[in-house]
C-alpha cells in the first residue's frame, strides 16, 4: 500500500511562478540564489532582477521589463545607504511605491529602510527629532501603515531581518566598495529564505497542518516507561523547552493551522498525558485527530489525511527521532519533514523559522479552523451513532445562506479557489483581485455558499464563478465546496439555489465542465447527479449542459 | 580541502584543463563580475582566510591568485 501512496504522489508538478527584484545596490546573485531557494520547495521560479540601480526608471516606464516580464510578486530592496535621508526624498520614495502599486496587480513586497546603526551624533541621536533614524522610522511606519490598507502591499522588516541574522554580518565592506553590493552573499542567502514566506502562498503551498509525535517531542521521556509522573514537562529545567514549545504550537493553533498526534504508543498512556498532566498546554480539543498506537508512521499519515480530507502535501510533521523522519521522508516525498535538533531547547527555535504557514490575509474561517475540527469530531459521533446517512443529514438540521457579489467575501473567495482540490469543477485559481473584478462586472456573477448545523457554524465553505457574458445561457466557469460540507448534500441545495436564481433572470440554459485534475474526483459525478446532460467528453474536459 | 584549480573550474563552470596561469577575465567567458565575487567567497572558505581589496583588485589573471594564495602560505600541493 505503502508503495502505491508514494506513486501517486510522486506525480506532483512544481509550482511556476514569476518573481521580480528591484534594487539600489547589486543584488543580481540573488537570481541564483532565490532560484534554487525555490526549487528545494518544489517551486520553480523565473526571476527577473533589474538591471543595477535602475529601480526606479523601471517603475516609471510603463513599457519597462519589469512590466513586460509579468511578475505574480515584486521585491523591492533600496538600502538607506543609497538615498540621501530627508523628509523630501523619502516622500518621493513613498510616492514611487504607490505609483508601482497603481501600475500593476502583482504582490509587492518593500524591505523597510534599514535604520542607522551608527550616529555621529553618539549619545545625543534619540534627542535629535529630526536625525536620520526618526525620519526613517517615521517612513517605516508610514509604508506599514499603507500596508495594512492592502492586500496587495506588504512591508518586510528588514531590521528584524538584520535582529534574526546579525547585522555583523549584512555587509561585507569589501564588496561594498568593489561591487557595491550592500548585503552579503551569506545574507542575499537568508533574504532569499525569508523572501521564500511571500512565495509560498503565492503558488498555494502553504502547509495546512502539523503532525506531532509525543514521546520526547511533546514532552521528555517515554510515557509507555516513565509513565504520567515521570515525564518531563513542566517549569524546570528539563521541562520548560516542551512546554515552551507546545506554547508555539498553540500560537500556530490558534491562527489556523491544524494539528495532529501520530504516535507510536498506546492510547491509553497518550490520552493519559493530553487529559491529565498538569503542564501539558496542548489538550485533546487542539487536535483535529489523535493516532496514537503501533502501525508505522506513514500508515498513520495516510489515515491523518484521509481522517481531515487533505493532501500529503499539507502536512508538516515533526519527530524527534531521525529514524521516523528519514522513514516519513523517503516514502512521502510531499510532506515536510522537518529537521529537529537533538537538544529540546532549539525546539522553539526550529519551529519559529518554518515559513510553510504564512497566509496573504486572516479569515474568519482560518481563526476558527481549531473549533471547526472539534465539532467535526461530535458530527462523527452522531453519524455512527445513526448508522443511516439520510436520517444523520436530517438531525444534522442544516441551514445555508447564498450571497450574491459580496464584497468583504472576495479574500475567502479567493482563498477557497486556491485551496480547494477535491470538490472543484474546474480548479481556476483566483487572487482576490480577480475576485473583486469579476464582482463589480455585470457579465458575471459570484455567488458563496454559507453553511451552519446543530453543532455550528462550517463558514464560508462554497462558492461558485457564473459566467453571463451570453444572453440567456450562464456557463458555470467555477463551482467550488470545501471537503468540510461534503456528503451531507449541501451540494445539490447550492445548484438549486443557482438555478432558481438563473429562473429570476430568465435564463434558459446552463453550462457547465468537468476539468479533471488528479485531486478533483470527488466532483467527477457531480453534474450528472445534479440533472445536467452530458454534451462532450474529450481528455481535456466534459461539458454538461441544463434546459431550465 | 579543495585544490584552487578544483574551485575555480567549479565556480567558472569549466574545465581543469582549461584553466592556464595566463587565464582571465579577458579570455574566460564566465569570469564575469558576479563570478569573482564568487570565487573570492569560495576560496575565503576553503582556505580559511580574508583577502584586502587591494588584493582582490590586483588580480588579473589566475597566475595572480595563485601568487596571493602562496603569500597565505597555503600548501603548494594545493595551488596546481
Amino acid at each position: 500500500m505503502i508503495e502505491k501512496i508514494q506513486k501517486e504522489l510522486n506525480l506532483e508538478k512544481r509550482k511556476q511562478t514569476k518573481i521580480a527584484v528591484l534594487s539600489s545596490f547589486t543584488i543580481q546573485p540573488i537570481s541564483e540564489i532565490l532560484k534554487e531557494t525555490c526549487y528545494k520547495n518544489n517551486i520553480e521560479a523565473e526571476i527577473f532582477v533589474a538591471p543595477y540601480g535602475q529601480y526606479a526608471q523601471q517603475i516609471l516606464d510603463s513599457g519597462s521589463e519589469l512590466y513586460r516580464f509579468g511578475p505574480e510578486i515584486i521585491f523591492i530592496a533600496v538600502d538607506s545607504e543609497d538615498i540621501v535621508i530627508t523628509e523630501k526624498s523619502l516622500e518621493d520614495y513613498a510616492s514611487l511605491i504607490m505609483k508601482l502599486k497603481e501600475s500593476t496587480s502583482s504582490k509587492i513586497v518593500v524591505n523597510s529602510l534599514l535604520l542607522p546603526v551608527y550616529s555621529s551624533k553618539g549619545i545625543l541621536e534619540n534627542k535629535d527629532e529630526h536625525s536620520n533614524t526618526e525620519i526613517i522610522k517615521k517612513f517605516n511606519e508610514l509604508l506599514e501603515k499603507e500596508s495594512r490598507r492592502s492586500n496587495q502591499l506588504f512591508v518586510f522588516d528588514f531590521n528584524k531581518f538584520c535582529m534574526r541574522t546579525g547585522y555583523s554580518k549584512l555587509r561585507d565592506p569589501r564588496f561594498v566598495y568593489l561591487a557595491h553590493m550592500n548585503i552579503s552573499l551569506e545574507s542575499l542567502e537568508k533574504l532569499s529564505y525569508e523572501y521564500l514566506s511571500y512565495i509560498i502562498p503565492l503558488v498555494s503551498l502553504t502547509k495546512k497542518c502539523i503532525v506531532v509525535d509525543l514521546d520526547n517531542t511533546l514532552w521528555g521521556g517515554i510515557v509507555g516507561e516513565a509513565g504520567i509522573s515521570g515525564i518531563k514537562l513542566g517549569p524546570d529545567k528539563e521541562g520548560k523547552p516542551f512546554v515552551d514549545f507546545q506554547k508555539k504550537l498553540l500560537e500556530l493553533f490558534n491562527r489556523g493551522v491544524i494539528l495532529a498526534v501520530n504516535s507510536k504508543n498506546n492510547l491509553e498512556d497518550a490520552m493519559e498525558v493530553i487529559k491529565n498532566h498538569e503542564y501539558m498546554v496542548l489538550r485533546e480539543d487542539n487536535f483535529a485527530c489523535i493516532m496514537a498506537n503501533w502501525d508505522d508512521k506513514v500508515t498513520n499519515m495516510k489515515k491523518i489525511a484521509e481522517r481531515l480530507n487533505i493532501g500529503m502535501d499539507s502536512f508538516v510533521f515533526i519527530d524527534d527521532s531521525p529514524s521516523e523522519r528519514e522513514f516519513v521522508r523517503k516514502l512521502v516525498p510531499e510532506i515536510k519533514v522537518l529537521e529537529m535538533p537533538e537538544d529540546p531547547a532549539y525546539y522553539s527555535d526550529t519551529l519559529d523559522k518554518v515559513q510553510d504557514f504564512n497566509i496573504f490575509s486572516i479569515t474568519k474561517e482560518d481563526l476558527d479552523r481549531g473549533k471547526t475540527y472539534s465539532l467535526e469530531k461530535k458530527r462523527e459521533e452522531l453519524r455512527s451513532s445513526v448508522g443511516d446517512i439520510k436520517e444523520f443529514i436530517k438531525q444534522l438540521n442544516i441551514k445555508y445562506k447564498i450571497d450574491y457579489n459580496k464584497k468583504d467575501e472576495a479574500p475567502r473567495i479567493a482563498q477557497l479557489t486556491q485551496k480547494t482540490n477535491q470538490f472543484n469543477l474546474t480548479t481556476k485559481r483566483y487572487t482576490e483581485e480577480d475576485i473583486l473584478n469579476f464582482m463589480s462586472l455585470k457579465e458575471y456573477l459570484v455567488c458563496s455558499l454559507k453553511v451552519e448545523d446543530r453543532f455550528g457554524d462550517y463558514g464560508l465553505t462554497g462558492a461558485a464563478i457564473i459566467d453571463k457574458k451570453e444572453i440567456g445561457r450562464w456557463k458555470i466557469d467555477s463551482l467550488l465546496l470545501s471537503c468540510r460540507v461534503l456528503g451531507k448534500e449541501v451540494e445539490f441545495s447550492f445548484m438549486k439555489e443557482i438555478i432558481s436564481m438563473a429562473r429570476k433572470e430568465n435564463v434558459k440554459e446552463i453550462t457547465a465542465s468537468y476539468i479533471e485534475t488528479k485531486k478533483n474526483a470527488p466532483a467527477k459525478e457531480y453534474l450528472k447527479n445534479a440533472g445536467f446532460t452530458l454534451v462532450e467528453e474529450n481528455s481535456e474536459k466534459t461539458d454538461y449542459m441544463m434546459k431550465i | 580541502m579543495k585544490r584552487l584549480k578544483e574551485i575555480f573550474a567549479e565556480v567558472m563552470s569549466i574545465e581543469e584543463k582549461d584553466i592556464s596561469d595566463e587565464s582571465s577575465p579577458e579570455n574566460t567567458e564566465s569570469w564575469d563580475s558576479f563570478n569573482s565575487l564568487i570565487l573570492i567567497s569560495e576560496l575565503e572558505k576553503n582556505f580559511s582566510l580574508k583577502f584586502t581589496t587591494k588584493e582582490v583588485m590586483s588580480v588579473k589573471n589566475f597566475k595572480d591568485i595563485v601568487e596571493i594564495l602562496k603569500k597565505y602560505k597555503v600548501q603548494d600541493k594545493l595551488l596546481s
